[in-house]
Parts: C-alpha cells; structure tokens; sequence
C-alpha cells in the first residue's frame, strides 16, 4: 500500500498543489478574442468624459479580403477587416471593460499597436490615462503614442492603401520613418519615462489626415511637446531633427545644401550619426555642449561641378556642418521659446553635478530657457555613390 | 479518488491470493510428477524406444529408423531424428553409411561396435556428438534438430547434430536501412547470427555463451561480449536477469526484453535492439553486452542510453561534419514530435500574446468558425493519425498506399475545406507525424508524450508543458539501464563523451570508449591517429 501511495498519489497531489500555484492565467480560445490593433483616447463632445476608439480585426475578413483587394469587395461588409468601436465612460478601466456590452468578443490588448490621443485631451493632460495602459498585465509597453493633430477616432478610420488594418498602416508608418529621422518615434514606456523625469519633456509624434473623403491619407506631420503631462507646442520636421540630433536618435535621413561655388543643391545621405551632451559649471552657471559626428555619403547633385576633389568635399563638409547645427540651433530656440527640456539637459546636470543640481532643479523652469549651450558637428563626407563626378559635360575653361 | 483507491487495495489483495495458491501448488507438483519421469535410459533397446515413443511417437515428424549392423553380431540400433530439422544428407552419408556398410568392409579388425563410445570415435563422421544417459537431455536435444542413436545393450545414447533447417537468407534489414554501410541484417537462426558477429569481430575473446530459456519454448538465447572490455558485474547481472526468467515460451526479443528491463512502468525502454550486425559488434566493441535470441533478427544491446536512440550506424561511416548536423535535426525533430502539437494548443488558447502579430492573424483566420477547442482538435488529429499510421503498418502495401491517400488527401484537406480543423493545426500534426519518424528508436515514448503535453498544454498552457517537462527530466535521469545512468554522457555529464553525443567527433579524435560503459578497457585506440600529410623533412628524408 505504501508504494501504491508513493506512485500515484503523491505525484497525483504534486500536480494538483502546483497547478493551483500559478498565478493569473486564463484559457481562451483564438475565435473568442476580439484582437485589439490599435486604441484611441479622446474627449467626448460636449461632456468631460472620456472616449475610446478601438480597432479590433474582424478575423473573418481577414482571409476572405485577400483575393479581392482594392477596397470595392471589402467596403460591403462595413470597411474591411476591422472595426472600430467607441465607447465612453469616466475612466480608462470601466470604459475598456464596459466594451463587453458592445462587442461580443472580449477585447484582446497584446498585440495593440498603438495608442493615439486626440488633440483636445493632450492639452488637459494625459497622465491619469496612463496608468492603466501601464498597469494592465495585457498591455504592452512597447505601443507606440501618438498625438492626433484632431479627433484619434478619425485617424483609425482612415484606410490604409497597403495594410488591411490602419492601426498596422500607421504602425509601418512610424517604423518607416528612421529612413528620413524627421519624426520622433515614441514608445509607451519612453514617453512614461519622460513624464516621470521632473525636467525632461515628453514629445510624441503629430498625426494628421490629409487629403478629403476617399483620397484620405495620414501623414506624420511634426512633434507634439508636452510640459508634465500637457500639450503646449509643437515642432515642425526640420526642428524635429534638429531635435534627434541631440538625443542621438537620427538613424538615417536627407541634408539638402548648395553646391559650393556653383547654382543647385547636394542631397547628402546620413549613415551614421552620433551625439554626446556633456555638461559643466562655470561660474555657478550651468553650460551644454552638444557634441554630434556625422557622417555621410553624396546622394545626389544638381549642379555639375565635380564634388569629389579633397577642396569640394572640403567646402562641403563644412556647409554640412553648417546646415546641422541650424537644424539644432532651431530646435533648441524652439524649445527654449516653449520652456520644455525635450533633449533633457536637466537629467544630464543632475547626473554629472548632483550637488550643484540640488540648488538647481526647482529653478529649472527659469534656467532652462537663458541656458548656454555650445554645439560642435563633425560632420564627414565618406563616399560619392557610384558616380564620382557628375554625368555632366566636361567643364568648359 | 476513494474508489479508485478501494478498487485497487481490492485488486492487490485478489493478487496475494493467486500467488498464494500458485505457491502452493508449486509444492506439491515435484511429489506428483516424480514417479512419472524415468530419467535415465535402460540397457534394453525395446524398453527405450518404447519410452520415447511414448513421449514423442505420435508426431508425424518423427522418424524412427531401425536397423541392424555389426554382420556378426548383428547389433540392433536406431536413430530416432525429426524430418525437417535435419539434414538428411548428414543422416545418409555420415551415419547410416558408415554403420551400415563400412563396418561390413572392415571384416578383419571388425571393433566391438556395442559400445557407443566405440562408435562416437571410430565410425560417425559428423563433427558434433555427444553422449547422454538422461531421456530429458536426450529429446530436447532431438527437438533441437540432433539425430539420437541408440544401441541395443547401451545404457548412453548418441546425440549426432545434424540440425538443419530452412531459413532466410541474410538479407537486407527492413528497419534500419542505410546509404552507405553494410547491407546484411541479422535473420531468424541464432547460428547465422553468432556468424555473423564473429565475422565482424576476428577475435579470441569474443565470447558467445548460450542457455535456454522458456519451459516450453527451450528458445535458445545467447549472450556475446568481449572478455576483459565488458564489465564482469554487468555479464553476472545478465546471466542472472536471464536465468531467472521462469516462463513458458519467449518467441521473440520482445518477451526477453520485458522481463530483464529495468523499468518496466516507463514509457522508455532501457533496452535497445538492433538488426545490423554490425550496430552490435559496434555496442559490444564499446563494452556492451549482446543478447541473440533463436527465432528472432532482432539482437538486443545493454546497457542502453538514451542518446543511442538518436545515433545510427552510418553516422560512423559518412565524415563528421554533416553527421553532426543531421544529429542536431534528431535532437530536434524528436523535440518537435514532443513539444509542436501542445506549444501550438497552448499558443492559441493561453499565450496569444507570444504570436507575432502578422501570424497571430492568419492563425485567427484559420481558427475562425472552427468549431472545437484547440485541444480537441489536436488530439483529435493526433488520433487520427495515429489510426493512419497503424493502418498503413499492418495492411499489406498496396493496401496500405490506398489508405495514406485516403488519409492524407480526404480527410485532411476536406476537414480543413469543411472547416472541421484549422489549416495550421494540419501543418502541426504533419510536422509532428514526419517529425516522429526520424527517431525510430524511440517513436512509442514520443507518440504517448505527445499526448501526455497536449493535455497538459490544453490544460494549463505552457506552464503545463513546463511541468511535464520537468517531471520527465526527472525521469530521465532516474533511470537506470543494467546500471548505468539512462541519460550519461549527459547526466552525470562527461565531457570527453560528449564527442559522440549531439555531435560525432572525428574517429580519431574519439580515443576513450564510453566512460559509463567502456570503464573496464577505457583506451580504443592510440592518440594522434590524425591524418595528415607527411612532413617536409620526412619527404626530403627518403
């Protein structure tokens, strides 16, 4: 008896003690999930409730689009493979939970994709909307944010022309976007980490639809700055890149200057950037100095001076150099005007100087917008494509 | 719980009792069947040949042929022989001749031919002929295909083999097959197959040592090993193993495996098997113990590793470097006949989350309108292809193509178009069937994990597969072949062992035998056994 007890029973209540242990988990089957692929908060009209946009995908439709795309077969069935849903409430939680009255499926957020606020709630602050998207075990940290230059429920329902799905449309949008380093691409847990800083400025990229009724596109159109968790200003592209310089975030992109003694313009490539922002004290005075290495290769040319003599490539770093540091320069005006730390100067001060910190940090605000900062850009032109010379006649002398 | 219990101390109980009266009767039987055996044989010819017809003469392959010889004295003999498992040609010209005729020629120096052991060495031709009182010996010997001659006036008789019987020929083996790499497989005849290790191992210390084993069957079993490399304890504990196996028949290697295993209540046998001789001569060169049974080409191996499952002879024949690959693809083709139908189940109904997105939505689509639990759906698949796979093995061929297409064509792709089963819940179970069948060796355990994980993961996710996952490292590594660990060179790890394990080092790099089994005679080979051209001094030497 006693092995009998030792063979089964032992390993039967092993089982049965363990499984009992795990912690929250729940079985569900694929069909009873409404997946969630992208969410949008916004202000309801008229009252001070909240609204909430989500896409979910229609599964079914996933499949049976296919063959037929072009928008014509799938526009009979609603729209495509998703639906939006809205619902409004008092909080994120019971606005969320209270989707079961209107979908038949309960709503699946892991594999969301993004989360967009709507204009008008960014300015009134955005951060008791946060903690929900942070403290779910189904969200994810790593959704992208977004501003909607309006309403968010809007740019859900703007069809993509590529994707089935918008929220995946706007989703590749932003992965698309390291090739032009003119948007900031933000996920959710940088942008919590901006706002729990006491000086750094959360930004979030700017969405807005352009074009009318069937020829609705959506286009990233500049950075959306915040002071704590408020919407104050904005940035347009050039100062949005002027922007990732200094945070070390440009991966690729375009710099368009003149030709060095001659009519045009030079497309210079970025291949490779590097930025290092050190801080010192003199004088009681906080100082920047923003150090960026560039480097680059031509691209292209209107004019047709041969560039790839040491002299032109010379001339021609030189106004890369130039063309850089105006790009800093007007981000950094920018910023200065909205009194909001984007590159976060004050977490570099408070690293490297924490006492001289403390006398400083409640006077940030005052600080920040006479601070002193010195920009230095080497930039360096590597190679010329696969033309050296232009395809040009000969220079007549 | 508390029935099952009941039925089961019940059952245990009923059990003691049946034991109790076979005990028993075990004691009474030596005085009942005492009187009735007559062991020894008596002087009168008559009196023996009446005793063994009694016992044997009523079968119709039993042939008694008296005859007289010894012209002057005429002696009256008989040979009593089973018609085909002899070799009548041996019965002709070895022994009826020279009795019959030659001691007629021989008329001046006729010898005393009464006596049995004048006969042995003076008139039979044939190489083995043993003399025996005992009427037992005397007809297992004559059921095993010797001819008995009795002499009239003799007490002894003659047992003159002469066994020969129809077999098949050495052929190719059905399991096991290879590309490169000898071709013969052993076959049903013991004889043949002792041959055939001893043709792959010319050496005095192959030992082959023979018993039989079956009260019924007399089946006889033969154990080969290599004096001095294969551990002494270990042959003892085989000798002992098989000696105390009291059963009536053993017809195949099956039945000796299952009473020398170490574990019977696991799902993995501790005792491998193979049809290549030369995959034995390869286990026994590596310390390991063979055991031939008569009647059967599969020759068992001990002890056995687990990792023997994922190797195969021609892993040593072709070079290393591919080998180690394809290995690898073992190693891992069994981990997908295990782990692909339950991560599947517990992808889609617990960890959603776990999907790529892009995957995650045609995996939607397809499940969408499906009408069961992912659980249901694998293991009814699972089912079902099982079901295929016993039909396809039993039926003749022809037979058996028709219903792989009948299984593979209708019922998969009409269940998919029907939307009774997801398209990927297809593709997993394909990949686990094809998956399965790498790994011969150990296709049982993998077919009752399989469903062992699937309800896990149906059932708790993959925090269930994690579970049984370790439950079956644990039971891994408590097993014990013919002591040795089942999981060695793994665990307890060794290093050098590892040469031969997820990868196949080079030959020469592989000096030592294995160390959990080889320990007796570690050493195999010499070192620096690379190849390499020679040096430019040696060349410039010469």
């Amino acid at each position: 008896m006693k092995g009998l007890i030792k063979i089964i029973v032992t390993p039967l209540i092993i089982i049965i003690l363990t499984l009992g242990t795990t912690g929250c988990w729940n079985r569900r089957e694929l069909p009873a999930l409404g997946i969630v692929m992208g969410v949008g908060i916004d202000k309801a009209e008229g009252t001070d409730k909240l609204e909430i946009t989500t896409q979910i995908i229609k599964t079914s439709e996933l499949k049976s689009s296919t063959p037929e795309e072009g928008g014509a077969g799938s526009s009979s069935s609603g729209g495509g493979a998703y639906w939006n849903v809205k619902n409004s409430g008092e909080s994120m939680f019971s606005t969320i939970r209270g989707f079961t009255h209107r979908t038949s499926r309960k709503l699946y957020f892991p594999h969301n994709q993004i989360i967009i606020f709507g204009q008008s709630l960014a300015k009134q602050g955005i951060q008791e909307y946060l903690d929900f998207l942070l403290r779910d075990q189904e969200t994810r940290l790593e959704v992208l944010m977004l501003v909607a230059e309006d309403k968010s429920s809007d740019i859900l329902s703007v069809k993509s022309h590529l994707e089935k799905i918008p929220s995946v449309g706007v989703s590749d949008l932003m992965d698309s976007q390291a090739a032009n380093s003119q948007t900031i691409v933000i996920r959710l847990n940088q942008f919590v980490t901006r706002i729990m800083s006491p000086t750094t400025a959360p930004i979030a990229p700017i969405i807005s639809i352009k074009g009318k009724a069937d020829n609705k596109e959506l286009e990233v159109s500049g950075t959306a700055v915040f002071k704590r968790d408020k919407l104050i200003g904005q940035m347009n592209k050039e100062e949005t890149r002027g922007l990732l310089w200094v945070i070390n975030e440009v991966k690729s992109g375009i710099i368009d200057i003149e030709c060095p003694d001659q009519e045009g313009t030079v497309s210079l490539e970025i291949i490779n950037a590097k930025s290092k922002i050190t801080s010192e004290i003199i004088n009681n005075k906080p100082y920047i100095k923003i150090d960026v290495k560039e480097e680059g290769n031509i691209g292209d040319q209107s004019c047709t001076a041969s560039l790839v003599s040491p002299d032109a490539v010379a001339a021609l770093e030189e106004k890369k150099n130039e063309a850089i540091k105006d790009e800093i320069e007007s981000a950094l005006s920018k910023a200065k005007k909205l009194n909001a730390d984007v590159f976060g100067f004050g977490e570099v001060i408070h690293k490297k100087h924490p006492k001289e910190w403390e006398e400083m940090k409640d006077d940030w605000d005052k600080i920040f917008p006479d601070l002193e900062v010195e920009i230095l850009v080497k930039a360096k032109l590597r190679r010329s494509g696969n033309l050296g010379p232009p395809a040009a006649p000969p220079e007549k002398e | 719980m508390g029935v099952v219990l009941r039925y089961l101390i019940k059952k245990s109980k009923f059990l003691k009792l049946l034991c109790q009266n076979a005990l028993e009767r075990n004691k009474q039987e030596p005085s009942q069947d005492g009187p009735n055996t007559l062991t020894n044989l008596s002087q009168s010819l008559k009196t023996n040949l009446d005793l063994i017809k009694g016992v044997i003469g009523n079968n119709y392959d039993v042939v008694i042929r008296e005859f007289t010889f010894d012209r002057q004295r005429q002696v009256n003999a008989a040979l009593i022989y089973l018609s085909g498992m002899t070799d009548p040609t041996i019965i002709n010209e070895s022994i009826l001749k020279p009795l019959m005729f030659e001691s007629r020629l021989s008329i001046n120096s006729a010898p005393k031919l009464d006596d049995v052991e004048m006969i042995r060495t003076t008139m039979l031709s044939v190489g083995e002929v043993n003399k025996s009182v005992n009427i037992d010996e005397i007809l297992d010997s004559c059921l095993s295909g010797s001819t008995i001659l009795l002499v009239n006036n003799c007490h002894e008789a003659l047992m003159i083999m002469t066994a020969d019987w129809k077999s098949r020929s050495v052929d190719e083996p059905k399991t096991e097959s290879v590309v490169r790499g000898p071709r013969e497989g052993f076959i049903e005849s013991l004889l043949t197959n002792t041959t055939l290790l001893r043709r792959k191992i010319k050496n005095s210390d192959l030992t082959i040592e023979s018993m039989k084993i079956g009260q019924r069957t007399k089946t006889s079993v033969s154990i080969a090993y290599i004096k001095g490399l294969a551990n002494p304890l270990l042959i003892e504990e085989i000798k002992r193993r098989l000696n105390d196996i009291k059963t009536d028949s053993i017809l195949e290697s099956g039945y000796i495996e299952q009473f020398v295993e170490d574990a019977p209540f696991s799902i993995f046998s501790t005792v491998a098997n193979t049809e290549k001789p030369d995959s034995a001569a390869a286990k026994i060169l590596e310390g390991r113990v063979a055991i031939l049974i008569d009647g059967t080409p599969f020759v068992l191996t001990v002890p056995m590793l687990l990792i023997e499952s994922f190797q195969c002879s021609e892993d040593y024949y072709s070079r290393p470097y591919f080998v180690s690959f394809i290995r690898m693809i073992r190693y891992l083709a069994y981990a997908i006949s295990i782990f692909a139908p339950a991560t599947y189940v517990a992808l889609t109904t617990f960890h959603q989350e776990l999907i790529p997105t892009p995957l995650l939505f045609s995996m939607a689509a397809a499940q969408e309108g499906v009408p069961f639990p992912a659980l249901v759906e694998a293991m009814g698949m699972g089912v079902v292809f099982e079901i295929l796979r016993e039909a396809g093995v039993r039926l003749p061929r022809p037979v058996g193509q028709a219903v792989s297409i009948v299984g593979a064509l209708v019922i998969g792709q009409s269940a998919v178009t029907a939307g009774l089963i997801g398209a990927p819940m297809v593709i997993v179970v394909a990949l686990t069937a094809v998956a399965s069948f790498v790994v011969p060796a150990q296709t049982d355990s993998g077919g009752i994990l399989r469903i062992l994980f699937v309800i896990l993961a149906g059932f708790s996710g993959g925090f269930g597969i994690m579970i049984g996952f370790i439950g079956l490292l644990i039971h891994l590594t408590s097993l014990r072949s013919f002591g040795t660990p089942y999981l060695s060179p793994l665990a307890p790890l060794s290093v050098s062992d590892l040469k031969d394990s997820f990868i196949r080092a080079p030959l020469w790099a592989m000096i030592a035998r294995p160390r959990t089994i080889g320990w007796h005679d570690p050493k195999r080979q010499e070192f620096r056994l690379k190849p390499s051209p020679p040096l430019e001094e040696d060349t410039q030497s010469k």
